[in-house]
């Protein structure tokens, strides 16, 4: 057999209730890979609640704590606390939680656990909306984005709002470690899971995660998506330790914007100047992170 | 008061359904109500929508249990949901089926109707062939089959109410309406099995769910499956590692082998092979 490039222990099990071609459930099954047996995770209301836990069945084979959308970082200081007092020193605790329930709903309980400088890693998975409730728009919903509460219909043209940088929102708080990840790096993607568990003190994982029925597309796509959405700079590849910026995935120059938005059934209204406002807020942002990496090297 | 249950399957337009028989039935001056089972509603599984029809306001807001119609929008339900628990003696049940009506069983003196909806729905260029949107056609049935609602009021419900194609939706219920076939109730059949409630689970005093998700299969999510042609494969292992279901694995020369038990049929594999090696077959 040819070498494989992850770790062959699979911790995500096969029958989970992910739709076909889930980001998500890929995203699960690379950040277990990443961390090992060793490790309890703490799961919000989310489309990973009802992936991983339709009674009496688990998709982990680890433990898995359900808990209210907004209390993710509050319940990793808890876990973390308990693992203390019982003497487990060498436990994962992770929390996985959705942009809504990180950006949105649990903010100032991710806020508080990285200022308490809590031991844990926590993950969001970003599929960009409340999935899990057929697709409403949340703060880390893209600009100009079609979802069922900001229609494509009489004046509204999708999202008017940009997303939510939750990334500069975590870095404030001067976490040890924060990196984004991608599936469609798996080895990249598996590397930093491992770095961060390597390390102690508050670590923060943004893995964008493409969503077939959410984003519209076919299936198959997911892979490719990510990959356009990295290529193009929308979802640049980066990590933060100790204040200092690496861009991990430097290709040359950033593909245009055009085939990622053009893929997705969600832009499918935008027009020329759509696109090239997206395409000039992305080069904005890959600019300003450019300069980051330079300042902090 | 009339109590309608739908059931469907993910992407099959169950709940708008529910929703147009109300709208419809409001537009006729009734007190109507509809609101979907919340469950788990991925495209492919099973759902369940409700509808109460009444003269007077309706204060009941629990899901409906004993229910005097049951209109099932996917003929392989009946295999596989106990559609008719609950359904009342006297009551109806209406299926989207190519059978004659006196072909689908049923408890006893419960009558039968049978409509073509996919036939209709495809006719009219409403929805795929593996997802066609049967709902309007439906709902033409059972205006006719029931007498719950007016079929002009179905028309009227889908032009204010359907964004997409009215007009084809308002034909496809017209269609529905006129060829809808009714039979009696069989006759030797059992009584319809009784509501059976959720049962309480007692919490245990440990991990509440120890059981692996791999012993559920859901292969039966899948309409394509991945073939692959190992004289071409190089045994790269991005089929493996791409796969979001972990339902690729190896054979003993590290091949990679399709688990079917749980392969959902996404086709990532097939398209992330480099050489091109898998292809993705309608199942047949």
């Amino acid at each position: 057999m040819a070498k494989l490039t992850l770790p062959a222990q699979e911790l995500m099990y096969s029958g989970h209730a992910a739709c076909p071609g889930c980001g998500p459930a890929l995203t699960m099954r690379l950040v277990l890979k990443g961390l090992g047996p060793r490790t309890v995770v703490s799961i919000p209301a989310c489309c990973w609640t009802v992936i991983a836990t339709p009674y009496p069945t688990n998709a982990l084979g680890v433990s898995v704590l359900d808990n209210p959308i907004e209390a993710t970082g509050a319940s990793l200081s808890g876990l973390r606390a308990a693992a203390d007092a019982l003497g487990y020193k060498d436990l994962n605790v992770v929390g996985f939680a959705g942009d809504g329930g990180t950006a949105d709903i649990g903010l100032q309980a991710l806020s508080g656990m990285l200022e308490r400088r809590t031991n844990a890693i926590y993950v969001m998975y970003d599929n960009e909306g409340y999935m899990n409730t057929g697709v409403q728009r949340s703060g880390a919903t893209p600009l100009g984005a079609w979802t069922t509460t900001t229609p494509v219909e009489g004046s509204s043209r999708g999202k008017p709002e940009s997303k939510k940088d939750i990334m500069s929102i975590v870095l404030a708080h001067r976490p040890t470690y924060a990196a984004t990840i991608n599936p469609a790096f798996p080895e990249d993607f598996v590397r930093k899971v491992e770095k961060a568990r390597d390390l102690t003190g508050p670590r923060f994982l943004d893995a964008l995660t493409p969503c077939p029925p959410g984003w519209k597309y076919s299936s198959e796509q997911s892979i490719e998506l990510g990959r356009l959405a990295t290529d193009s700079g929308v979802f640049p590849l980066y990590e933060v330790e100790d204040g200092k910026y690496h861009i991990t995935r430097k290709g040359g120059a950033l593909k245009p914007v055009d085939d990622y938005l053009r893929a997705q059934g969600r832009f499918h209204h935008f027009t020329p100047e759509d696109v090239q406002a997206v395409q000039a807020e992305v080069r904005r942002a890959w600019e300003h992170l450019l300069l980051l990496e330079k300042e902090t090297a | 008061m009339i109590e309608i249950r739908f059931h469907g399957r993910g992407g099959q337009g169950a709940v708008i359904a529910s929703e147009l028989l109300a709208q419809a039935a409001f537009l006729d001056g009734r007190e109507p109500q509809s609101f979907p089972f919340f469950g788990v509603e991925r495209r492919g599984a099973p759902v369940t929508a409700f509808a109460r029809l009444d003269d007077r306001p309706i204060q009941l807001r629990t899901s409906i249990e004993h229910p005097d119609v049951v209109v099932v929008l996917d003929p392989g339900l009946l295999r596989t949901t106990p559609v008719t628990d609950g359904l009342k003696a006297g009551g109806l049940l209406l299926v989207n089926s190519k059978l004659p009506p006196e072909e689908i069983a049923a408890p006893a003196s419960v009558r039968r109707a049978t409509v073509d909806a996919t036939r209709i729905a495809l006719a009219h260029g409403l929805g795929t062939a593996s997802t066609p949107i049967v709902n309007t056609a439906i709902l033409g049935a059972l205006a006719k089959a029931a007498g719950v609602v007016s079929l002009a009021a179905v028309g009227r419900a889908i032009d204010q109410f359907v964004p997409a194609r009215p007009e084809e939706n308002r034909t496809a219920s017209a269609d529905g309406f006129a060829s809808v076939r009714l039979a009696g109730p069989m006759e030797h059949g059992a009584p319809a099995p009784p509501h059976r409630p959720t049962p309480l689970i007692t919490v245990p005093d440990g991990p509440l769910a120890t059981t692996p998700s791999s012993t559920l299969h859901t292969a039966a999510w899948r309409t394509l499956t991945p073939v692959i042609h190992l004289e071409k494969c190089t045994r790269c292992n991005f089929c493996w590692k791409f796969c979001p279901d972990d339902a690729i694995g190896f054979d003993a020369n590290g091949f990679p082998v399709v688990r079917l038990d749980y392969c959902k049929g996404c086709g990532i594999c097939a398209e992330e092979c480099p050489p091109g090696t898998i292809e993705m077959v309608a199942e047949g």
